[in-house]
């Protein structure tokens, strides 16, 4: 069974076609890319998918589930583009994984030895445990992204997806970061779609890569589909260059 | 002068300083998502929103206290519903809803005959002249307002900390900002007896934002907060009794020494 399935996918936003007839699916435990140009309806895709956006056509299946513009009862973990919340609040790494821990409705401020050990559990899964007690506010970006990982897994999902979840961080950091994707991707089978613009990312890391520019522009392994001609036309010629030096460097 | 054993002897003081710990509680515990969640504007509204319901009751003589938590709920959930089906700001829409009913409260003075003290007590407060009934509202408001806070409180802090992530992990995120919406409308009308309509936003956002500064956890910050909050009303309290000024502003006065106090401390990294 496919981890997700999507088909003829169309999301409108003020008339405007965002996405146009949107159709692949994912194997489960597949770690596929999503790329394409700035305004091409990667993050819509997402948000549509995780019911965060309305859609007007197609269908969605996560397992064979289908979704109906909502999202209640999948078990997935997200991980956004940019995180935009308040960093002055006071709220430490292990309180907000602790406020995701189930069952939403139960006090939060009481901590079992079984919770506070699954918790270390997963800071120390993606090699933050040393900063548990630290404000999230203070964390650098690539601490951040870990953390956000750890918040996302918390729930054992079946479906990882991440927004350019590195944007932002350093080279290092990156690295660091699409190896441990990789590394849960490996031990917990987690399925992982992931947008980004780093085609070195895509080559290295994903299984399988869709490239969409409102439409879906093609669809495969990363060095079959991702072909000069696609690239081009998708990202104009500087890019088809650059296509030529990854596969370089990579090889 | 008096001592405070004698102050406490006197009926009106008890049932003041046990409305000045509970509001003291209450007020910050739910001023932190006010602080958090950047809504002092909307507490704002609430609490004018009641000042129009009290000269609504007062004209239709229904009772001050269900007229004022009507028509401030009433508010709150038109604005709720305006913000999800506008693309303009929340405080643009708060902003209008303000207005609003501060026309439409002072219309309805307009009709008042006589004098209006009743209504203007509700203005700054008057926590002495807090009854027994008042006291009882103000307990069950508080306890309802805090057990329903502590139950969901770990969806209430989802939504604060990332909006579409609370959802993602199932969370009802409209339900719960209706709801949130519902208990500060509920919070600011209760209050309003003990420091008024000018200075209950005061109470919701200056314990909470003086916790904030010191604060390195959420437990840390409800915990502060709260007991800034009853310091500020049981000092602020005890104090306007010995220099004999008015409660509720001698009240907010001692909650932003505090603030300043906790503003000494060395900013957070």
């Amino acid at each position: 069974m496919d981890a997700l399935s999507v088909e003829n996918l169309c999301v409108k936003v003020s008339g405007r076609h965002l996405i146009e007839n949107v159709t692949f699916s994912v194997e489960k435990g597949a770690i596929v890319a999503i790329i394409g140009p700035n305004g091409a309806g990667k993050t819509t895709l997402l948000k549509a998918i995780l019911g965060l956006i309305p859609y007007d056509v197609g269908t969605i299946s996560i397992f064979g589930r289908p979704l109906k513009n909502n999202n209640s009862g999948i078990n997935v973990g997200y991980v956004p583009q940019r995180l935009e919340f308040d960093r002055t609040v006071p709220l430490t790494v292990s309180e907000l994984l602790d406020f995701t821990v189930p069952p939403v409705y139960s006090f939060p401020f009481y901590r079992s030895r079984e919770k506070k050990e699954y918790v270390n559990s997963l800071l120390a899964l993606v090699g933050v445990q040393h900063l548990a007690e630290r404000a999230i506010g203070s964390l650098s970006g690539g601490e951040l992204q870990r953390v956000m990982i750890a918040k996302a897994i918390v729930n054992d999902p079946q479906v990882l997806f991440l927004d350019e979840p590195a944007s932002g961080v350093d080279i290092e950091g990156q690295e660091k970061f699409y190896d441990l994707v990789t590394r849960l991707n490996k031990e917990k089978g987690l399925t992982v779609i992931l947008i980004s613009h780093d085609l070195n990312v895509v080559y290295r890391f994903a299984d399988k890569v869709l490239c969409m520019n409102r439409r879906l522009i093609c669809t495969g392994k990363p060095r079959e589909a991702l072909t000069d001609e696609v690239i081009k036309s998708v990202y104009g010629e500087m890019m088809g260059g650059y296509m030529h030096s990854c596969h370089e460097h990579d090889h | 002068m008096s001592t405070i054993i004698d102050l406490l002897s006197y009926p009106f003081m008890q049932r003041a300083l046990l409305a000045a710990v509970m509001v003291g509680i209450l007020c910050p515990f739910i001023g932190n998502f006010v602080v958090m969640r950047k809504m002092a504007f909307f507490s704002s509204a609430i609490s004018h929103s009641a000042f129009a319901g009290i000269a609504l009751g007062a004209l239709l003589g229904i009772d001050f206290s269900f007229s004022s938590v009507a028509l401030s709920i009433l508010i709150a959930l038109f604005i709720a519903f305006l913000a999800e089906r506008t693309t303009l700001s929340h405080d643009t829409i708060i902003g209008i809803a303000f207005s609003g009913i501060i026309a439409a409260g002072m219309l309805i003075m307009g009709f008042l005959k006589g004098y209006r003290a009743a209504l203007f007590s509700y203005l700054f407060g008057d926590i002495l002249a807090v009854n027994r009934s008042d006291l009882l509202l103000i307990f069950a408001v508080s306890a309802m307002t805090i057990v329903i806070t502590l139950t969901f409180l770990k969806a209430f802090l989802q939504i604060t900390f990332y909006r579409d992530l609370a959802k993602v992990e199932g969370i009802n995120v409209r339900l719960f900002e209706y709801l949130m919406f519902l208990i500060i409308a509920l919070v600011v009308t209760v209050s309003l007896k003990i420091v008024g309509i000018i200075l209950v936003t005061s109470m919701l956002i200056i314990p909470a934002a003086a916790a904030k500064n010191l604060a390195s956890s959420m437990r840390g910050l409800f915990s502060l907060s709260c007991a800034f909050g009853v310091i500020s009303g049981v000092t602020g309290l005890i104090g306007s009794f010995y220099l004999n000024t008015a409660s509720g502003p001698t009240i907010v006065l001692v909650s932003i020494g505090i603030f300043f106090l906790t503003m000494l401390r060395p900013a957070k990294s």
